[in-house]
């Protein structure tokens, strides 16, 4: 088993946290990462994980909720508290320049 | 011919028709203000835990029945990990594992054969916030965030952007009389996206799959995948490689540009929601959504044909729900159905697109539509008589026989009125007569049109041909 990730692994995980690192930065993570990943691998060690999964602590299903709207934000509220906004958007930085997230 | 055959699936997403968002009590709406219908879990603020709709899984289900899909009983959400602006929490909740529908399929007729488009799974997920780009900025509108969506998602199993338009119009029409959503591609609340490959022959395994995005009509997504079919096809014969990759379709040029690639698969580190427990599907549940879903549109055509209306008026009036629920009213009853239909579609339509109404909006009851159906039929009303009175039968309750008296347009029925007419006409013009009889036709027009002159038209035509004949032998 290999002691680091690539320099192009780290650089493909900044990616999709859309940030950027420095020659430094990269070489450490390239060592620290994989000490996470080393960790995170020891769940494979647990049996049945596969056939059971557990998403909450508790057995109960679901409560589901009736279809009746309540009280929303004054939208004045909603784009004050953003650090740019445009008439009544909030502003971001242009991340791509066409079609949406998922 | 093409040497190759083009391999295509079909990604929809839909927007379920609820009061409130699928994780929130905000309202679910289109073309409010911007952000105004928001609350703190929309807009993902720390600490906000996600509550379920019950009528998102209510039309889930119902959607699931439709599409003749298998339903998942057990089932959770998942939460798919990705940084961009339309998102704030960075995760959307979707299903991954556990899809509400499975292995379902939609029948559509192409060269006047069936064929089934097989679905691989349906399942449930939140929209995110829509995104406007301008220049350097991106403007957001939280409006969008929360609203539930199912996304339908087909089997590689469809050829052509023939087939694939035909599959998206049966699925438009049917969830839209299924009140799941009303599927106004304009308006975002059904967007389709489409893989298309190919390759030379069935034996062989699929080519490199090319998704395409963000299509803004069903035309325009037969239209892509045959310039996409194209574009592969030039590329394999000039012996160029090509990577898996997302395009878009540009309205402007009238075909697909490379998109930026994006994350895909893996990247996406999708893990289970743990703050929404599992959701048990009861039998109870199933039972109540399937029972609920209306007449839809392929029982419909049936049924209009069965009850001997013609295609092309089946068709029309299945292109109109409103009216198409009003016919649908009429099924129990004894009366012609082609005169009923031609009504509807005829005249009636004229009107209400002149005044902007809908035919829920009017007078015309089942009882007083029958009387004017039978009104027609047996020529006590002619059809250009109708076009005078009609706004009094749309707009007052008087039977539709008290409004032709009321005009004075009652038609001459009575056979020895009608003959009584003819005969002095006949007495009136003897030249005519004598022409007809020496084997002038246009004789016979002359007098036709006497005696439409002295009856002031209220004659059925057909009915008075058929004296004049008989009292010129």
């Amino acid at each position: 088993m290999k002691d680091k990730l690539s320099k192009e692994e780290v650089l493909h995980v900044a990616e999709l946290a859309r940030i950027s690192l420095t020659e430094e930065e990269i070489e450490k993570y390239q060592i620290e990462l994989k000490e996470l990943l080393n960790d995170v691998e020891k769940i494979n060690d647990v049996k049945g994980y596969d056939d059971d999964i557990l998403i909450a602590c508790w057995s109960e299903n679901t409560r589901l909720r009736k279809d009746e709207a309540k009280e929303m934000l004054n939208p004045k509220d909603v784009i004050n508290v953003a650090p740019r906004h445009s008439g009544n958007y909030i502003e971001v930085p242009v991340v791509i320049s066409d079609g949406e997230g998922a | 011919m093409s040497n190759y055959i083009a391999t295509v699936g079909v990604e929809v997403h839909v927007e379920l028709k609820t009061n409130t968002k699928i994780f929130s009590n905000s309202i679910n709406g289109y073309g409010e203000m911007a952000n105004s219908l928001t609350n703190v879990v929309d807009l993902g603020y720390p600490g906000t835990l996600p509550t379920l709709n019950e009528e998102v899984i209510n039309l889930a289900l119902k959607a699931a029945t439709i599409l003749n899909c298998k339903i998942r009983r057990e089932m959770h959400f998942d939460r798919k990990n990705y940084f961009y602006p339309d998102n704030p929490k960075n995760y959307q909740i979707t299903q991954a594992r556990t899809p509400i529908g499975y292995d379902g399929y939609v029948e559509i007729e192409i060269n006047g054969e069936k064929k089934k488009i097989y679905i691989e799974e349906m399942h449930i997920e939140e929209d995110t916030c829509k995104s406007a780009h301008r220049g350097t900025k991106t403007l957001l509108d939280f409006n969008r965030a929360g609203v539930p969506l199912i996304e339908i998602v087909t089997k590689p199993c469809m050829e052509s952007g023939e087939e694939a338009k035909l599959y998206l119009e049966k699925l438009r029409e049917i969830l839209f009389y299924g009140n799941i959503s009303d599927c106004k591609i304009e308006e975002g609340s059904m967007r389709a996206d489409a893989n298309v490959s190919i390759r030379k022959s069935k034996s062989d395994p699929f080519g490199i799959k090319v998704e395409i995005k963000n299509i803004g009509s069903i035309s325009n997504v037969a239209l892509s995948i045959e310039k996409e079919r194209l574009r592969q096809e030039k590329m394999i014969e000039a012996k160029e490689t090509f990577k898996p990759q997302t395009r878009r379709f540009d309205d402007k040029l009238g075909d697909t540009v490379l998109m930026r690639v994006k994350e895909t698969g893996n990247d996406y580190r999708y893990f289970p929601e743990p703050d929404i427990p599992f959701v048990i599907i009861t039998d109870e549940m199933i039972e109540n959504a399937k029972k609920t879903i209306p007449m839809l549109p392929d029982e419909r055509r049936k049924l209009y044909l069965e009850k001997g209306v013609s295609k092309i008026n089946t068709t029309k009036l299945i292109q109109n729900r409103v009216l198409s629920d009003y016919f649908n009213n009429l099924l129990n009853e004894f009366t012609n159905f082609q005169i009923a239909s031609n009504l509807l579609l005829g005249d009636i339509s004229g009107y209400l697109n002149k005044t902007e109404k809908t035919i829920n909006d009017t007078t015309l009851t089942k009882e007083r539509f029958i009387e004017l159906i039978n009104c027609i039929e047996d020529n006590t009303l002619t059809s250009k008589n109708l076009k005078e009175i009609l706004e009094s039968i749309l707009t007052s309750k008087k039977s539709i026989k008290e409004i032709i008296k009321e005009n004075n347009i009652e038609n001459i029925t009575d056979d020895s009125a009608i003959k009584e007419i003819i005969n002095k006409i006949i007495m009136n013009n003897p030249e005519s007569v004598n022409d007809y009889k020496n084997g002038h036709d246009r004789a016979i027009k002359f007098l036709m049109g006497q005696v439409m002159k002295e009856t002031k038209g209220q004659i059925d035509p057909k009915l008075a041909m058929e004296i004049l004949q008989n009292e010129l032998q």
